[in-house]
């Protein structure tokens, strides 16, 4: 290998303009000459502009549904936390117990079954690996 | 032309959530219903604004997470709502099993432990199911387009968007609470689908000794 070729193998940025000159280096490099790549005709990735945050967007959207519910509870005569608290408060207890009933008519040989196909369904359902940014 | 058609469909969206909130015609509503309604709207109101302060800090925390599981969820959508329904049918029968412990000293913390996955996975779940719906209504689809919007793009605005959507859905009577309970159900799937967005196997592959990789 001539030194121009080696140089040009070195760094062909560099010595962009031997590849007009020498043949061989043509026959070589110009097959895997490497394309630019348009990025804007590549598709959207799901993490491009992900981590932006919008604080207008979250103020706005959290203030707004702030004082909607503050305006509401005012006219219904109750506090936001009193509001809450009614909301997110579940008697647990009572749910069991509905539960408890709905499933008494299988009796304890068709709950222990019914436990074993659900929860082996489960183990099935949950041994698929995500496809997610795969698919 | 864009803005006018959205516009038109807020009016539309607005007249249709009126006329199945409202009491039918002709039917007069007294003062104490009247009363319950303004108090289980101001309920409903007050748990979205704790939705919305839960959905923005978990994004700011592990927004990536919450990002791997929403694409999941628009990947797809029928296995994680086959294995939302299916776990939270799992998780009733296994209270109602611990529930029978309770006279012996473990069923009390077995219940504690599980209801406590149970509501983190649904928490979790649910706020996903936030980002995919906001993505799905209003995700960029071009570079071009996001580089125009200036709040609207990343992780925080599509939840945002999506409580503030599924938050008004949940207001309608008897849609409302249907649609929610259905999110719900996707949410617990795609949050046990994707081991809460880390993209993990929940069980490890049995190997025996001098078998190839």
């Amino acid at each position: 290998m001539s030194d121009p070729c080696q140089r040009y193998a070195e760094d062909p940025e560099a010595n962009a303009a031997h590849l007009r000159e020498c043949a061989k280096c043509r026959g070589i490099y110009a097959p895997i000459e490497s394309q630019a790549v348009r990025v804007d005709a590549l598709p959207l990735a799901p993490w491009e502009g992900a981590g932006h945050r919008s604080w207008p967007l979250v103020f706005g959207g959290a203030l707004a549904l702030l004082a909607i519910a503050l305006g509401l509870c005012a006219a219904a005569g109750i506090s936001l936390a009193a509001a809450i608290r009614a909301g997110a408060g579940l008697d647990w207890r009572a749910t069991l117990a509905i539960a408890s009933n709905a499933v008494r008519p299988l009796g304890p040989i068709g709950f222990a079954v019914l436990f074993v196909l659900v929860n082996t369904l489960l183990v099935v359902l949950l041994r698929r690996s995500p496809r997610g940014i795969d698919a | 032309m864009r803005k006018g058609v959205l516009l038109s469909l807020t009016l539309a969206a607005t007249a249709v959530t009126a006329l199945i909130a409202a009491p039918p015609f002709g039917t007069s509503v007294t003062f104490s219903q009247a009363a319950s309604m303004m108090t289980r709207t101001a309920v409903s109101v007050s748990l979205l604004f704790v939705w919305i302060l839960a959905a923005v800090v978990l994004t700011l925390m592990s927004g990536r997470e919450i990002r791997y599981s929403s694409i999941e969820l628009r990947t797809s959508p029928l296995h994680c709502f086959a294995l939302g329904l299916v776990a939270v049918t799992s998780f009733v029968l296994t209270a109602i099993l611990f529930s029978y412990l309770i006279p012996f000293v473990v069923g009390i913390p077995l219940l504690v432990a599980l209801s406590v996955f149970a509501v983190l996975t649904k928490v979790y779940g649910t706020i996903a199911v936030f980002h995919a719906v906001g993505t799905i209504v209003a995700g960029t689809r071009s570079r071009d387009e996001m580089a125009r919007r200036r709040w609207l793009r990343g992780d925080l605005a599509m939840v945002v968007i999506g409580v503030l959507l599924l938050g008004a859905i949940r207001l309608i009577p008897v849609v409302g609470p249907i649609v929610w309970g259905l999110a719900s159900v996707f949410g617990v799937g795609t949050a046990l689908a994707t081991k809460f967005g880390r993209r993990e196997p929940w069980f490890l592959v049995w190997r025996p000794m001098g078998s190839e990789l």
